[in-house]
This record gives C-alpha cells, sequence and structure tokens, in this order.
C-alpha cells in the first residue's frame, strides 16, 4: 500500500522473475484490474556513450557491438555505416551483403528469442523451450560464419572480417531450410492453440492512429499496421537490390505482433536465400583513413526491435567528438504505459514483453532521485563531483 | 490386501508419515522429469527433490515483518499434516486404508482442502503485495474447482452406493472402470486435481512471471519446505483418489504404482500442452464447463441408478 495515494500498488522489477533486465515498473491495482503504470528506467546505465569519447573510431566498434547483446551486428552496422558516410567511403558489395547476410541472421535469433520468452511470461514454457532449442541453429550458423555465437564482430570500418564461401552458403541453406520448417509450425501454433489465444488476442490493442501518437516503432508499430520499416523507407547496405517485404498486421493486439514477428522471420529467411544465390564478388575491405575528417553524419538501420539511430560527429582526430545512440525500446515504452491501463494484472508480463524491449541497450542517461527532491538532470561535471564523492 | 500394523507404524512409517513423504518426492521427481522430456530439457536427478527439501530445512527461516508469527511458522505444519492424513482413509499403495469409517470420503477431502486453505491464510497472513495477490487467486481458484471436484469423486460413491474409500474400491474392483461408465467425471476430476495442485496451466495463483511465487513469496528454509511436502503428499492423494475411483480399484502395490504413474504421465502431458490460464479464464472455465459437466454426469449416474432399481 503506498502511503500517499492509498492505491495498491504491485511493483514489478528491477529483480522480478518476469525480468530478465533490471528495470521498475510498478503497477496500481484494484483487484486484479490495472488502473495506471509507470516505468522507472536506468538500472544499467554504462556510460557508453561517454566511453565512446575516449576510444578511437575502431576500438568503437567493439564498444558499440556491446551494447545489445542480442541485436550486437545491428548496432556495429550502424556505426560503421555512420563513419563510413563521414570519411566518405563506401563497404565493397560483397562487404555490405555479407552485413546484410548477418542482419538478417541475427534478426531471426532475436525473433525466435522473443517468440520462447513472450511464451514463457504467457505461461506456455513447452513453446519457450521448443522455439530456443530451434534457435540454436541460427546461433550455429553465425558461430560458423564468424567463430562467435553473440558478438559476431563480422564488422570493419570499410567492410567485413569474415568472407561467406560457397560451403558455407550450402550449410547455411540447410540451416535455413530447418527453420523455415520449425517458424511454420510456430506460426501454426500461435494462431491455432486454442488455449494459447485465449492470452494474447484483444489484449492491448492499438490502433495505427494511436501507434503514431505514441512513437510506436518495428513490429510493435507493424503489428498495428503503421507500414514502416527502415529497410524499405530508407535502404541502407543491399535493401535496395534485395528488397524485403514490410509485414503488417491489422489486429494491433500482442497476438499480431506474435504473428508480424514470425512473419519477418520468414522474410528474413526468403532474402538471406536470394543473396546468397546472388552474392556479389569482390572485395571485402575498402581502405579507411585512421582520422576521420571533421563532420556529423546520422545513420539509421532496422534493428529487431525497430529503427535505430546512430548520431556520429566528428571532430577530425582519431576519436571522435560525441555518438549518440537512440534505440528502439526508448521508443515503444509509452505504448506499454497507456495500454496497461484497464487490464488484468496477469496480461502485463506479455505486454510488456509485447515491445520486444532491452533494457540495457536504452539506459542512454541518468536522471538522479535522491530521497524527496525532484528527479533532475545531471551535468556530467555534476555526476563526476558526485560520484568522487561518493566513493571519497 | 489387508495389512495390519501397529497404529505408531501406521502413523509413522506406513502409509502416514515416511512412506507419503518418500512418494512425494518420488512422485514430484517423475512428473518434474516427464514435463522436462516433453519440453525438450534434461530434467532433474532422482535425488533432486530430496536435496531441495533438505537444503531447504538446513536453511535459515526468515520471519518477515508484518505477519502474525505464531501463525506464519504453525501454518506449514498443519497443511502438511492435513496432507497426511487424508493419507489414512485412501487405499495407498494398494492396500487397505488405515482408517475407514462410512463417510471417509468427505473427511479426506476436506483434509486435502485444509491445505490450499493454509497456503491462502499463509499469504494473506504476510503484507508482501505478491502474497496477497497470490493468497487471493489462491482461494478465488479454491471456489472454482472445489465443487466440480467433489461432484466426479461423488459419482463413483453415488454408482457404489457408499461414502466409504474403501467399499468404492472394492466396487470399482469388481466392476467395469468406471473411467469408461463415467468419461466425463474422470476427465474433470484429472483436470480438476490439476486444479487443486496449482498445476499449469491452472498454476495462475503462482505465476511467477507475474506475482513471483504467490501466496509462497514470503516463506523460506522450513516453512517452505513444508508445503512444498504437502503438495507432493496432495499429488499422490489425489492420485490415488482418482486411480481408485475411476481405474478399477487399487487391490494390490503392482496395480498402485501402474494406475497413479499412468494418470502423472497423463497429468504431465496435459500440464506441457497449454498455456497458463488468467484467473478469470480459470474461474469461468470450472464454472461454465466443468460444473456444468460435472452435474450433468451427476443427473446420468442418478437417472442409471433410478432406471436400474425400477426395472
Amino acid at each position: 500500500m503506498s502511503a500517499d495515494t492509498n492505491k495498491f500498488v504491485i511493483p514489478i522489477g528491477p529483480q522480478h522473475p518476469a525480468l530478465k533486465e533490471p528495470a521498475n515498473f510498478e503497477f496500481w491495482v484494484d483487484g486484479e484490474t490495472v488502473t495506471g503504470a509507470s516505468v522507472r528506467l536506468g538500472y544499467v546505465h554504462r556510460g557508453i556513450e561517454k566511453g565512446a569519447e575516449a576510444r578511437t573510431w575502431v576500438q568503437n566498434l567493439y564498444l558499440m557491438e556491446r551494447i545489445c547483446g542480442i541485436c550486437s551486428h545491428v548496432h556495429a552496422t550502424a556505426y560503421t555505416l555512420g563513419v563510413e558516410k563521414l570519411a566518405g567511403v563506401e563497404a565493397p558489395p560483397r562487404a555490405q551483403a555479407i552485413r546484410q547476410i548477418m542482419g538478417e541472421l541475427e534478426r531471426i535469433h532475436s525473433h525466435m528469442l522473443w517468440l520462447g520468452v513472450a511464451a514463457h511470461e504467457g505461461g506456455f514454457d513447452s513453446l519457450f523451450m521448443y522455439s530456443w532449442r530451434d534457435r540454436e541453429t541460427v546461433m550455429d550458423l553465425l558461430e560458423k560464419i564468424s567463430g562467435n555465437k553473440v558478438h559476431y564482430s563480422a564488422n570493419l570500418l570499410g567492410g567485413v572480417k569474415f568472407d561467406i564461401t560457397p560451403e558455407l552458403a550450402a550449410e547455411i541453406h540447410k540451416g535455413l531450410e530447418f527453420l523455415d520448417e520449425r517458424n511454420r509450425f510456430y506460426l501454426k501454433v500461435v494462431n491455432q492453440d486454442e488455449t494459447f489465444i485465449g492470452r494474447p488476442r484483444g489484449i492491448g490493442t492499438m490502433t495505427a492512429e494511436r501507434a503514431n501518437f505514441l512513437g510506436a516503432i518495428g513490429p510493435t508499430a507493424r503489428a498495428s499496421g503503421v507500414a514502416h520499416d527502415i529497410r524499405v523507407d530508407a535502404p541502407y547496405l543491399k535493401y535496395s537490390e534485395f528488397p524485403i517485404k514490410v509485414e503488417t498486421h491489422t489486429s494491433g493486439d500482442l497476438h499480431g505482433r506474435f504473428i508480424v514477428r514470425i512473419n519477418e522471420t520468414f522474410e528474413s529467411i526468403r532474402v538471406i536465400r536470394e543473396i546468397l544465390d546472388h552474392l556479389p564478388p569482390g572485395e571485402l575491405t575498402a581502405r579507411m583513413p585512421r582520422r576521420i575528417p571533421a563532420g556529423e553524419a546520422i545513420s539509421r538501420v532496422e534493428a529487431p526491435r525497430g529503427e535505430l539511430l546512430y548520431f556520429v560527429a566528428s571532430n577530425g582526430s582519431d576519436k571522435p567528438e560525441r555518438v549518440k545512440v537512440r534505440t528502439p525500446s526508448l521508443c515503444n515504452w509509452s505504448t506499454v504505459l497507456s495500454l496497461a491501463i484497464g487490464l488484468k494484472l496477469a496480461d502485463m508480463p506479455m505486454l510488456l514483453t509485447g515491445i520486444d524491449p532491452c533494457f540495457s541497450c536504452n539506459d542512454r542517461s541518468v536522471s538522479v532521485k535522491r530521497g524527496t527532491q525532484d528527479s533532475s538532470m545531471w551535468s556530467w561535471e555534476k555526476l563526476r563531483h558526485y560520484g568522487i564523492e561518493y566513493y571519497r | 490386501m489387508n495389512l495390519s500394523l501397529h497404529p505408531i507404524l501406521v502413523l509413522l512409517i506406513f502409509p502416514g508419515g515416511l512412506f507419503l513423504l518418500a512418494s512425494g518426492l518420488i512422485y514430484q521427481w517423475a512428473d518434474r522429469k516427464l514435463i522436462a522430456r516433453f519440453q525438450n530439457r534434461v530434467g532433474p536427478r532422482f535425488i533432486q527433490p530430496l536435496a531441495d527439501t533438505v537444503k531447504l530445512l538446513a536453511k535459515e527461516e526468515i520471519i518477515p515483518t508484518g505477519v502474525h508469527k505464531g501463525l506464519f511458522l504453525v501454518l506449514p505444519v498443519i497443511a502438511l499434516a492435513a496432507a497426511l492424513t487424508a493419507g489414512l482413509y485412501v487405499p495407498m499403495f494398494g492396500f487397505q486404508p488405515a482408517s475407514s469409517f462410512r463417510g471417509d470420503l468427505i473427511v479426506a477431502l476436506y483434509a486435502l482442502s485444509v491445505l490450499t486453505l493454509t497456503m491462502g491464510l499463509a499469504g494473506a497472513n504476510t503484507i508482501s503485495r505478491f502474497s496477497l495477490i497470490g493468497a487471493t487467486r489462491t482461494l478465488t481458484q479454491l471456489f472454482s474447482y472445489e465443487a466440480p471436484f467433489l461432484l466426479t469423486l461423488l459419482g463413483p460413491a453415488i454408482a457404489a452406493g457408499t461414502w466409504q474409500i474403501s467399499k468404492i474400491n472394492d466396487y470399482a474392483g469388481q466392476n467395469i472402470w468406471l473411467m469408461i461408465a463415467q468419461p466425463i467425471g474422470f476427465a474433470v476430476s484429472l483436470i480438476g486435481l490439476m486444479g487443486k495442485l496449482e498445476l499449469p496451466p491452472f498454476d495462475a495463483p503462482e505465476a511467477e512471471t507475474e506475482i513471483v511465487a504467490g501466496a509462497m513469496t514470503e516463506y523460506s528454509g522450513r516453512g517452505y519446505a513444508l508445503f512444498r511436502l504437502g503438495k507432493d503428499v496432495e499429488l499422490v492423494i489425489g492420485l490415488t483418489l482418482v486411480a481408485t475411483f475411476y481405474l478399477g480399484g487399487l487391490a494390490n502395490p503392482l496395480q498402485f504404482v501402474i494406475k497413479t504413474l499412468a494418470l502423472l504421465l497423463v497429468l504431465a502431458l496435459l500440464q506441457t500442452a497449454f498455456a497458463r490460464l488468467r484467473i478469470d479464464q480459470t474461474v469461468g472455465f470450472w464454472w461454465r464447463a466443468g460444473a456444468l459437466l460435472a452435474v450433468v454426469q451427476l443427473i446420468a449416474i442418478l437417472l442409471g441408478r433410478y432406471f436400474t432399481t425400477v426395472f
């Protein structure tokens, strides 16, 4: 019972079985019905943007990849695209195609991971276990290409590290065959299992207007019929030569998000096959200067969770002046908070997972709250001073 | 089969006490292992439930602030005692029940419900918000499955013309399996047992992704171990009851093992096949489908008895 408002508040987080990463949600409930919601983020702020300013352009490549453990490649891609734009260098076509393959493989593994987590939140552990078992296939493919399952480090400034040989391509084809078949099965489960449909159908329904108003992006918005996808709207890499189809759904509820994500997996599988069959020949890397000319660049890519935006500023040295990252999870929080009201407490874990949140990616700034003081933004100097005082 | 033992042995070793606790742990292991295999996991080792229990018993029991201390400590004991008491009236391991009198079916069912009631009370006793919601859900669920479950166990009792478990056991052994004669009752009783044990998909009272461990959130150490043991014992007794009533009775230990394990296999399959129901869905399910089917079955039995006696 919170003292001031006399409301019954259910806290979820920072430590809670439903959350795999720390964040704090408070749901005000009346019986089982949610009457209000609030979120508090920032538990996993790591100061990466500041850290980037102290590292060289090449070192930052590895740092950026570590912003997210699931969509690591897409962060590095967005960063390299920005830096390459500043340097006026374009990666060779083969390198771009390989980047796109890695990105789409990553999307498959991210969406299958989400399917498992969402099923688990809904109490359907069998689907969770099965989808994660099958997800190993795509992770093994990534390992075969790069030697790593999570942080592939495929990108270089001006190209990629790993080539895809015909033998490797054959193996990827084989793996995709299996994934295609399994995802068809999951689509059937999601569409036909009556006890399962009872949980997501009609929950968190969002019209296209509302999605736009709340600034929703990625599969969350596409499930509401907003046909917005950076891969189509502003093609990067080889997306203009090997285009994808934007998957949308009209229902706008959680069930629609399941369908959109599974359909996107099929689309990724299709486009990877197409690229593998028409892989452009040529070099893997272009020459890149050590110092990047002064200037500013914005690069946008479509991460598995939605639009990922990088702002890179250079002052002509071998270190960036500023790197700003805006991750998709941050844009979707408002949809969770506004849709929560009126739903049941039991729907909350699924609603939270519905946007496929990635907490450690989106913790970009710190707001310090002390006692009864209002929360306020602190400057770097003040924060540094506070840290020194705190550990004195 | 009949077995006459000294009353002290009956209470401490067989069928009460040690035997029930051991079988509870074994059935918990079998349940977990089966589910794990269905879900393509490896599952726990045979010794795991015992290891869990020993570990919990060895741990410090934290008494949170804001609880009634006496109630907090005594509720787990009552829960386990109630479950063990119910074990005296069922044909455990295929032997005649240790204690038997007219109407012991009601006593056994009541003892099993006490376990759920104590869990609800234990949750309501704390000031933890997860526990309070969990307790509300536990008790809500109790009111939804209890009536249909009771009705389905009354079906065989009416068919046998007695409310004494040992006599129903004899009747079930001599006649056609009641699973075939009363299929609806069998299905509802099996699903009712899942509701009673809060197994998936009826695990909303302890849905970990929503309310951590539900009513049990504040329990640690000994209290939690006792509640868990109580649940394991309830699983064995519930399986024994359903097997006695619907699977042609339990005449010897071999039948007991085969029939209860077959039931457990079905339970494990059902647990893996479905997603968790929301508490409102659970209540709706039981009152719209469960209770209605149980009543239909009961009316069918009564009509059947009426016509067989008239003609």
